[in-house]
Parts: structure tokens; C-alpha cells; sequence
């Protein structure tokens, strides 16, 4: 007997596919990094250049919001006490799976002020893996395809 | 006794239609997302276990020694780089699955056409056409596929991947590999494809596994175009992320 | 009743015949997936530009010339305000390229032509009919554009900036007509600058069998002093394999000071 599928059935089904909010697709990813595992979830890069044990937090203008791939990036300007600024490039997943998560391409831009914690750099550079970001609309956004925040 | 001319004419007609209905295949097109599964899903629906990797010596022992080096790198935080890095795409068959990207099944009856939304990697499956020498074609990322229906199940055979193409799971293999997939509907919205390689170079026996996905309906492919590639690997072989200033 | 072993065929023959055409019609019926027509629209297959720019690997001989072939391109009717600087690019390119320097492009960094150029087929390019979508292939840089018929047309301010941008299509009459909006601003057609608010329309249909034309139109009152028209055109490549083309052996790169292409030598 040959299935036919009909047409699109309810959101609700739709959704049911993807990853629970506490098992989201990096948490795996690192988890099976760690396994040594080119689980296909590793996609094209593992994360290992940056610190997943530490979070800074960081505030500042965005500079620049390039909705790119292989990887989506915030530029941001951050201002220390005394006004010296330290730009900051954090780098994002694929414009794709950050769609799954949420984000739209015109959700930041430059001359926006955010709050966000990023994973950083292992070698002290200023850049880093974004966890969530907190828009100047008060939305928080992570970086995957859960809804809300990462859970790293 | 007297058979009723009705039920034998019926059941005649019956048994010379059956053809009809058995050779209209099933129809997979649409977009579908790797499913890995959650808490709570249905068990019936997850791909059975992988079978092990088996290679014949040397590759064996140069692919743990490899695998083991990865591993080391990782843990250092300067993973070796790899061919995405490059913004190489995977080519078959590890196109088949990456992360959590979708892929769109475009079914005609000539040719099924498959494109999947990371680094927007096209193959195209010639159906029911004799498969090629594998000396005759030359070989690439996504080689040369015939396909056929065998009942509902949907059999590809794949031959003509350049060895420069990463292996699953990093393994070596030569252009003689030959991949088999064979892909179905398990439920009308979720898909098996068990992919099967042999290659009489590299591996003792055929590996066998399956990429389970789970329709997307509605959902609109989206464009990859790998424009902005911050990755680099610097002099020591360490993958880096090149930083803007402003 | 008197019962009779003869076996009465004749009776057979009002149900039987039609059985047996209907199993003849079956077995003769070429495959049809089960869902939809398989829309015999004409535009399904394997296409190259019209005259030919296959570098010689096509169908097309040279004297061989079915249809009339396209107008070349027209200039592009920019505001006085871009006109100067876009004369002034072009020429400096033209002269670097006399020189043997070729000039910056986007395809040095393999990236895709996108909208609307990528309509050009410098190499082949296929097409592919499906319920409720038509989908392009392009060889070259293996760009993949989706139109989708039967649906609304995108604002430009909600159309995710793309190299390919968004395109709905519904078909009138025998002609396909396509709306392209959402094209990235810095994927330029002969360099020509445009807004995010650029809409390419295209009007899509057989001349004959073999013969498929392309009727494209760029509106973009931001930078254009009204449409900028040409057409297209497509011969049909039958049996053509579309080859697969993936950029990994780029050599060329921009020389760091005079923003020209070089080709790298190991």
C-alpha cells in the first residue's frame, strides 16, 4: 500500500521534532566532542576553540551584524571604565540553524546596544561563541535551535 | 457447483489491476530534518544501531592513530582543521546528515534530486537506468547514483566518490567505494535512509547505518552561501577565527 | 435448472475485456509519483543560453539559429546621480583587463552570481517542475533558486538578504511570471548598484519545443530612472548530466595593491 502523505498537518506536529530545550544540538555536539565521536551533530567544526567551562558577559554597540554563513557574527564595541574600547567579534551558528532558534536577519543592527555572554576564545583574543543575547527590545536569543537561551 | 459469473469477473479484474496500484512508488518529497529524537518519542521510529567500522591493515591502525589525534587535539582547544574549515562541502555520504540541517527531496519520475540546506549540496539520482563502470566516471563529491523502487522502498546505489571526499566517520576509503542506500517512510512524516558502504580497498566487511528525519512541513528551504568564512589555519596547523578591528 | 460444466466464455467477454484493456492500459502507463501531476509545463530538463555559451561543449552549431536570437542587454538606466561613477568603473575595468589585469569579481571568490544574473546560464542549467514549486539549478557555482507558485510575494523589508533573493510565481497562461525580491545589495549585475527594494520581475515561456525565453525586468526607482528590460533565452540540452561544481581548487585572489585578480602559482 503506497503512503501518500497528505498536506501539512498541525503546527503543533511539526514542532514535536526538535530537540528538548535542555538537550539542544551544541550541548550534544560538546558532549560528544568530549567522546571523541564525529557524531554528524559535530557538524563542520567542533567548538574547541573556545572555552565552553567560562562565560563572560559582556555589554556594548554593535558594530556590525553580519547575517552570513558559514557563520553569523555580532561586531561589538565594548567600552571599559575608563572608555578605552575593546571590540569584540562573537561568532554565531549558521544563519539556518539560527532561524530554527528564533532569530531573524533583521533582529540586531548596527548602532544597537545588547548584553551578551559569549563563550571566549582559549588564546585571550577578544572573540568568542555566543551563548544568548538580550536585544535592546528585551528578547532574549541563544544560539541554536532551541527557543531562549543556550544552556551551556 | 456454479461459481457466480460476477465474483469470478471480479476477482480477474481484481487480480489483473493489482499491477496498477503496486507501481505507483511513494512520494518523498518535501523537506525533511535529521531526527534524532527526544524524550518522549516513539521508539519504533529511531534508526537501529550503526554497524562497526572494519578496516583492512594499514588503514585500520592509520585511522585510530588519526581518530586519537583529533581527540588530543580537541581536548587542547586547537582542533585540526578539517575541510569545512575551507568551506569544502561534504559530498556523499556524510551530506546526508549534518546537524540539524534540513534537506529537500525533489521527486520526478526521471530523476530525484536531493538538496541539502548545508553548503547547499545537490545530487541527482537517475532512476531506473543501469549503473555505470566505475572506471567510466569520473569521480567527484557526489558521484553517479541510478535508483529503482523495490515495492515502497527507494534502493540508490552510489559509485564514483574521489578519495579526497572525507569517509563517514573520517574513514579512508578509495574511489571504489560503492554506497548503498536504501530509503522509506516509516510513518508518512518520518524517513529511514540505511546507507551501506562497501569498498574492497579499505574496509573488511560493509558498514551498515541509518539517518533517521522527520518531515518539516511547510518549512521554506534557506540559502547557504559560504561567504564569510572566518576560520584560517595558521602557521602551526591550529585552526583559528580571524577577528574584525571595528 | 439444468447445470452445464461447458464453460460458457461468451458470458465472460462484457468483463473480462475491459479487465484485460485495463490491465494493457496498466502495464503500459510509464510511473507517476503519487502525489500530483507530473506538470507538463515544457520547462523540465536540461538547458544552455541561447546562442550558445557553452565554450563549445553544447548542441548548439554556430550557423544553427531556429529563433531569432535576444538583443544584447541594454544599458542600464541609472539616476544621474550613479550613472557617472558606474561609466567610470566600467571603463577602469575595461582597461584592466586590456592590460591583462583582470579586475576584482565575486566568482574570484567563488561566490555565486545570484539574481539576476545568475538567469545568464553561463554554464547549463536545469529545471524542475513540482507541485507548487519550480526549482532552478544553475551549474555554475551550483546555484539553487526556488520559486514558489500559488503564494504571496514577500515585502522587501521582511526578505532575508540572499545571494538568490525570494521569488513567488504563478503561471498565466503558458507563461511562468516570476517576482524576485530580498537580493543582497553587493550582488551586482554588470556592477549595477541596487537597494534592497529591487525587484526582478521575469516572464517565463517556451518559443518552441526547444526554445525557452526569459523576459527579464529590474525595477528599482532608488538607483533606476524606470525598468531595465531584456530578455533572455534557453536552448533545450537533452540527455545533458548536469556536472557538479564545487570551488576547491581557487586560485585566484586579489592582488593586495592594485585590487586586480592574480592566479596563484605553486
Amino acid at each position: 500500500m503506497a503512503f501518500a502523505p497528505r498536506r501539512p498537518r498541525a503546527i503543533v506536529r511539526a514542532m514535536a521534532w526538535r530537540p528538548r530545550a535542555r538537550v539542544t544540538g551544541w550541548c550534544l555536539a560538546l558532549l560528544l566532542a568530549g567522546a571523541g565521536g564525529a557524531h554528524p551533530l559535530l557538524a563542520h567544526h567542533s567548538f574547541a576553540m573556545f572555552d565552553t567551562t567560562s562565560q563572560v558577559t559582556l555589554s556594548g554597540t554593535v558594530t556590525s551584524f553580519e547575517w552570513t554563513n558559514p557563520h553569523a557574527y555580532i561586531e561589538l564595541d565594548v567600552a571599559a571604565e575608563r572608555g578605552a574600547v575593546t571590540h569584540w567579534s562573537v561568532e554565531l551558528g549558521s544563519t539556518s540553524i539560527l532561524m530554527q532558534g528564533g532569530w531573524k536577519f533583521n533582529d540586531l543592527k548596527r548602532g544597537d546596544k545588547v548584553t551578551l555572554v559569549l563563550n571566549p576564545l582559549r588564546n585571550g583574543d577578544p572573540g568568542g561563541l555566543l551563548v544568548y543575547v538580550t536585544l535592546p527590545d528585551g528578547r532574549e536569543l541563544g544560539n541554536g535551535p532551541g527557543r531562549g537561551r543556550g544552556t551551556r | 457447483m456454479k461459481v457466480p459469473t460476477v465474483a469470478v469477473a471480479v476477482s480477474l479484474a481484481m487480480l489483473l489491476s493489482a499491477p496498477v496500484q503496486a507501481q505507483a512508488p511513494p512520494d518523498l518529497s518535501g523537506v525533511w530534518a535529521p531526527y534524532r529524537g527526544g524524550r518522549g518519542d516513539d521508539p519504533s521510529l529511531a534508526p537501529p544501531p550503526a554497524s562497526p567500522i572494519v578496516l583492512k591493515a594499514p588503514y585500520a591502525e592509520r585511522y585510530e592513530e588519526r581518530r586519537a589525534a583529533e581527540r588530543e587535539a580537541v581536548e587542547r582547544g586547537e582542533p585540526l582543521a578539517t575541510d569545512a574549515v575551507f568551506c569544502m562541502p561534504y559530498g556523499m555520504p556524510r551530506m546526508m546528515s549534518v546537524a540539524l540541517y534540513p534537506m529537500e527531496i525533489i521527486q520526478r519520475p526521471q530523476q530525484i534530486t536531493i538538496v541539502t540546506e548545508a553548503f547547499s549540496e545537490v545530487r541527482r539520482v537517475y532512476m531506473h537506468e543501469p549503473q555505470l563502470p566505475v572506471g567510466e566516471v569520473p569521480p567527484g563529491y557526489y558521484g553517479h547514483s541510478v535508483g529503482r523502487w523495490d515495492s515502497e522502498t527507494l534502493v540508490i546505489d552510489t559509485i564514483a566518490i574521489k578519495e579526497s571526499v572525507p569517509g563517514y566517520q573520517g574513514m579512508p576509503h578509495s574511489d571504489r567505494m560503492r554506497i548503498t542506500e536504501r530509503i522509506r517512510l516509516i510513518t508518512p512524516d518520518v524517513l529511514h535512509d540505511e546507507i551501506t558502504i562497501e569498498d574492497p580497498v579499505t574496509l573488511e566487511r560493509p558498514v551498515t547505518y541509518t539517518h533517521a528525519y522527520r518531515r518539516m512541513p511547510g518549512y521554506k528551504m534557506v540559502e547557504f552561501v559560504c561567504e564569510n568564512n572566518r576560520e584560517y589555519v595558521d602557521e602551526n596547523g591550529v585552526v583559528r577565527m580571524r577577528l574584525r578591528e571595528n | 435448472m439444468r447445470q452445464t460444466r461447458r464453460f460458457r466464455s461468451w458470458r465472460f467477454a462484457p468483463v473480462l475485456g475491459p479487465a484485460l484493456l485495463l490491465a494493457a492500459c496498466a502495464a503500459e502507463a510509464p510511473e507517476q509519483p503519487a502525489s500530483g501531476t507530473d506538470a507538463v509545463r515544457g520547462l523540465n530538463g536540461s538547458w544552455e543560453a541561447y546562442p550558445q555559451r557553452s565554450f563549445g561543449l553544447g548542441t548548439a552549431d554556430e550557423a544553427e539559429a531556429p529563433v531569432p536570437p535576444p538583443a544584447p542587454v541594454p544599458e542600464p538606466p541609472l539616476r544621474p546621480e550613479y550613472l557617472e561613477t558606474w561609466q567610470a568603473e566600467r571603463a577602469r575595468n575595461a582597461e584592466l583587463t586590456r592590460q591583462g589585469l583582470p579586475p576584482v569579481s565575486s566568482g574570484m571568490a567563488c561566490l555565486p552570481e545570484g539574481m539576476p544574473a545568475m538567469m545568464l546560464a553561463i554554464f547549463p542549467m536545469e529545471v524542475l517542475e513540482t507541485p507548487g514549486q519550480v526549482t532552478i539549478v544553475q551549474e555554475a557555482f551550483n546555484q539553487v533558486r526556488r520559486v514558489y507558485l500559488d503564494e504571496a510575494p514577500l515585502a522587501p523589508e521582511d526578505a532575508e538578504p540572499r545571494f538568490s533573493g525570494h521569488s513567488v510565481g504563478r503561471w498565466e497562461g503558458d507563461t511562468l511570471v516570476v517576482e524576485t525580491v530580498g537580493v543582497k545589495d553587493y550582488v551586482r549585475f554588470r556592477n549595477v548598484p541596487h537597494s534592497m527594494n529591487m525587484r526582478v520581475t521575469e516572464r517565463i515561456s517556451l518559443v518552441t519545443d526547444d526554445i525557452m525565453q526569459n523576459q527579464v525586468t529590474v525595477e528599482d526607482p532608488e538607483f533606476l530612472t524606470g525598468p531595465w528590460s531584456w530578455t533572455w533565452m534557453y536552448r533545450r540540452w537533452p540527455g545533458y548530466r548536469m556536472q557538479e561544481y564545487v570551488c576547491e581548487d581557487n586560485r585566484y585572489f586579489e592582488d593586495p595593491e592594485l585590487e586586480y585578480q592574480r592566479l596563484r602559482i605553486d
